[in-house]
């Protein structure tokens, strides 16, 4: 922890004038090469954060450590981070190996290496060659790509990306996260980027901190932060799910509502309250009696999706949802009882419980 | 069917009907064009070659030598001249004052920026006869410039700011800046505040983001009012007639002197067409700059 390369100390921003701070007490920490994914809905302070780290605003209180050293009173320009904005923010007076050679320009790196320099930019974004063309003439994509060229070729310490594919078709999305994983793995940079979009996070990321309403709810690896949710917050947003509330009867046995009881994987004590999700797609149809976790309830609606059925099970006063694998002659009817379980080491234990 | 086969004609006879009501809603703003303007040029260019005042209305030879005057007499020549000069300095002093405020109004995130905006142009509310003797009172003989200096002993007798170019220039200049203030706003749209932070974060300082990326991206903006005022500046009238008290010679206040005084009509007619002459010409090379910008 105190080695890694960047570390995010209690930073905080109350913007002037405002009730609640946007980013309230947040910590995590990079090691030197790490894609940290910062996940959270809108407005919940993401891009408040990468900003402060970037120095485009300063910090109510907290510090920005890299190398140990805080850099929060360093001047923006002088503290060589590379950004990638939402809107690309190319500089539409220049060309493209202009934009690139831009931050070498400032640096007094002299013309001949420069031009190596955003040569090789170009093709590490597979740019190759069109160093010349105007920002209006490149796709946006091409213009991605630019972005992130211009900000890597500065060597920076730290890559900042808001939202990166938040601009690109759905297709083209798919292309360039693969594309940027590669880039960061290739180049070893450490980097940051804010997404809402959790199958973005959950792809791209070695890490996850995802954010509520200006606070840390977790950090985590992917699987960590899907399988093992400390809120109900981080198990709500990552992944669909119903999650029932109940408490522990026996070791891995809770009473809930509306299902009776549920068997589960996890330490939890004896008459601890314990908070547990159902995930649509870890759901079976019953095949043989005699397994745990068995739920009866009415089918209130379908949705044929070609590869998965989603049905929505009535159980008591909650609606289960389900999606199963199709296959010829399964096909409940609406309005039929279906009954459905789940494997206990597959109902996620939401939480730390305390005893 | 029939429906498939009568839909394209339904919408090309729409698209027909259409195009007619958009002909019959532009019709009267272009007869109101024709008649204010087209035919007043017409007939100015006709004036310009008739002999006399008499014949400027009709009737009468066809000549040049309204024209010969306007080219070969040294008086024209210096008219033409000091009216070139008077245009570039307004425009340029106009330009370099109002370029601070027209950033400043184009980048603030101040919630008063409406009000500021509309307070950097509501000099435009006061006709500009105003204005100028407004600029009578401060530059003046006894105005309020002489008579504090000469009341602080700082000077003994009078400075002339007033009924020379130098008074007509200043004034010229404050009038026509809420023009170049409103010229540059609308040609700032390249202006970003994500530019410069993107500026910033690949190392340059508040020196190099004014240079390297809002200059260039303002500099449109900055041409184009510098044209504005230059045009208005070159055909204005009643500032430099005032503050220059007869003895400013621009071709505005010639053009006045020929058509009411001298009552030579083809004369100021030919003036007049001087002047356009060279409106012409400057607009061509803005938009041979403009396009330099831009490419
Ligand atoms: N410049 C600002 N001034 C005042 N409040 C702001 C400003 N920028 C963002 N906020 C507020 O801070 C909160 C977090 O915003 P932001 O960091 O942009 O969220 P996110 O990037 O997660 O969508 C929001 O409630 C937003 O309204
Ligand atoms: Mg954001």
């Amino acid at each position: 922890m105190a080695d890694h390369h960047v570390i995010i100390d209690n930073l905080v921003k109350t913007y002037p004038g405002a009730q609640k701070p946007s980013v309230d007490h947040v910590s995590f920490s990079l090691p030197r090469g790490e894609m940290l994914a910062l996940l959270g809905p809108s407005g919940c302070g993401k891009t408040t954060i990468l900003r402060m780290i970037a120095g485009l605003i300063a910090p109510t209180s907290g510090a920005i450590r890299l190398d140990g050293e805080d850099v929060s009173s360093i001047a923006v320009y002088k503290r060589n981070m590379g950004m990638v904005f939402q809107a690309y923010a190319l500089f539409p007076h220049m060309t493209i190996a202009r934009n690139i050679s831009f931050g070498l320009e400032m640096r007094k790196v002299g013309r001949a290496e420069r031009e190596e320099r955003v040569r090789k930019a170009l093709d590490l974004v597979k740019l190759t060659g069109l160093g010349d063309r105007k920002v209006s003439q490149l796709s946006g994509g091409q213009q991605q790509r630019a972005a992130i060229a211009r900000s890597l070729v500065i060597e920076p310490e730290l890559l900042l990306l808001d939202e990166p594919l938040s601009n690109l078709d759905a297709k083209l999305r798919d292309e360039m996260r693969d594309e940027i994983r590669d880039i960061q793995a290739r180049t070893g940079v450490t980097a940051i980027f804010v997404t809402h979009d959790q199958d973005e996070a959950l792809s791209m990321a070695d890490r996850l901190a995802v954010m509520s309403a200006g606070r840390l709810e977790q950090i985590g690896t992917p699987r960590e932060i899907f399988d093992r949710p400390q809120t109900e917050f981080v198990a709500s947003f990552i992944g669909a799910g119903t999650v029932f509330e109940g408490k522990v009867t026996e070791h891995g046995l809770a009473m809930v509502e509306d299902l009776k009881e549920l068997r589960f994987v996890g330490d939890a004590p004896l008459g601890s309250p314990v908070k547990l999700m159902i995930r649509p797609h870890r759901l079976r149809l019953l095949t043989d009696a005699g397994q745990p976790n068995r739920f009866s309830g009415t089918v209130e609606h379908i949705v044929y999706r070609g590869q998965t059925l989603t049905l929505n099970v009535r159980c008591g006063s909650r609606l289960l949802q389900a999606d199963l694998p199709t296959h010829a002659g399964m096909l409940p009817e609406r309005g039929s009882t279906v009954t459905l379980s789940v494997a206990p080491e597959d109902v996620t234990l939401v939480g730390q419980v305390s005893p | 069917m029939s429906a498939a086969a009568t839909a394209p004609t339904a919408t090309s006879s729409t698209s027909a009907a259409s195009r007619g009501i958009l002909l019959m809603l532009l019709l009267p703003g272009l007869v109101a064009l024709v008649i204010t303007f087209l035919l007043p040029l017409i007939w100015l260019l006709r004036a310009s070659f008739t002999s006399s005042t008499m014949s400027a209305f009709g009737g009468g030879d066809l000549t040049t030598q309204s024209y010969s005057t306007v080219l070969f007499d040294p008086f024209y020549w210096r008219v033409t001249w000091n009216t070139l000069v008077l245009g570039f300095n307004v425009a340029i002093f106009a330009v370099v004052l109002s370029y601070p405020i027209a950033l400043f109004l184009a980048r603030t995130e101040s919630r008063f920026r409406g009000v500021l905006t509309a307070l950097a142009v509501a000099p435009l509310l006061t006709s500009s006869v105003v204005r100028t003797y407004g600029w009578m009172v401060i530059l003046g003989d006894r105005g309020v410039i002489n008579s504090t200096l000469q009341s602080l002993s700082v000077t003994s007798g009078v400075i002339k700011l007033t009924n020379n170019s130098f008074g007509a220039t200043v004034a010229l200049i404050e009038i026509l800046m809420p023009y170049a203030i409103l010229a540059m706003l609308s040609g700032f749209g390249r202006l970003n505040a994500q530019l410069e932070e993107a500026a910033a974060m690949l190392g340059a300082n508040r020196f190099k983001v004014f240079t390297r990326i809002i200059l260039p991206l303002s500099l449109p903006g900055v041409l184009t009012a510098a044209l504005l005022v230059f045009v208005l500046a070159i055909s204005s009238f009643v500032t430099p007639r005032l503050m220059g008290g007869g003895r400013v010679f621009v071709l505005g206040t010639e053009v006045f002197n020929e058509a009411t005084v001298t009552l030579n009509w083809p004369l100021a007619a030919a003036l007049s067409v001087m002047l356009l002459v060279l409106f012409s010409s400057i607009i061509l090379l803005y938009q041979r700059a403009l396009r330099a910008l831009e490419a």
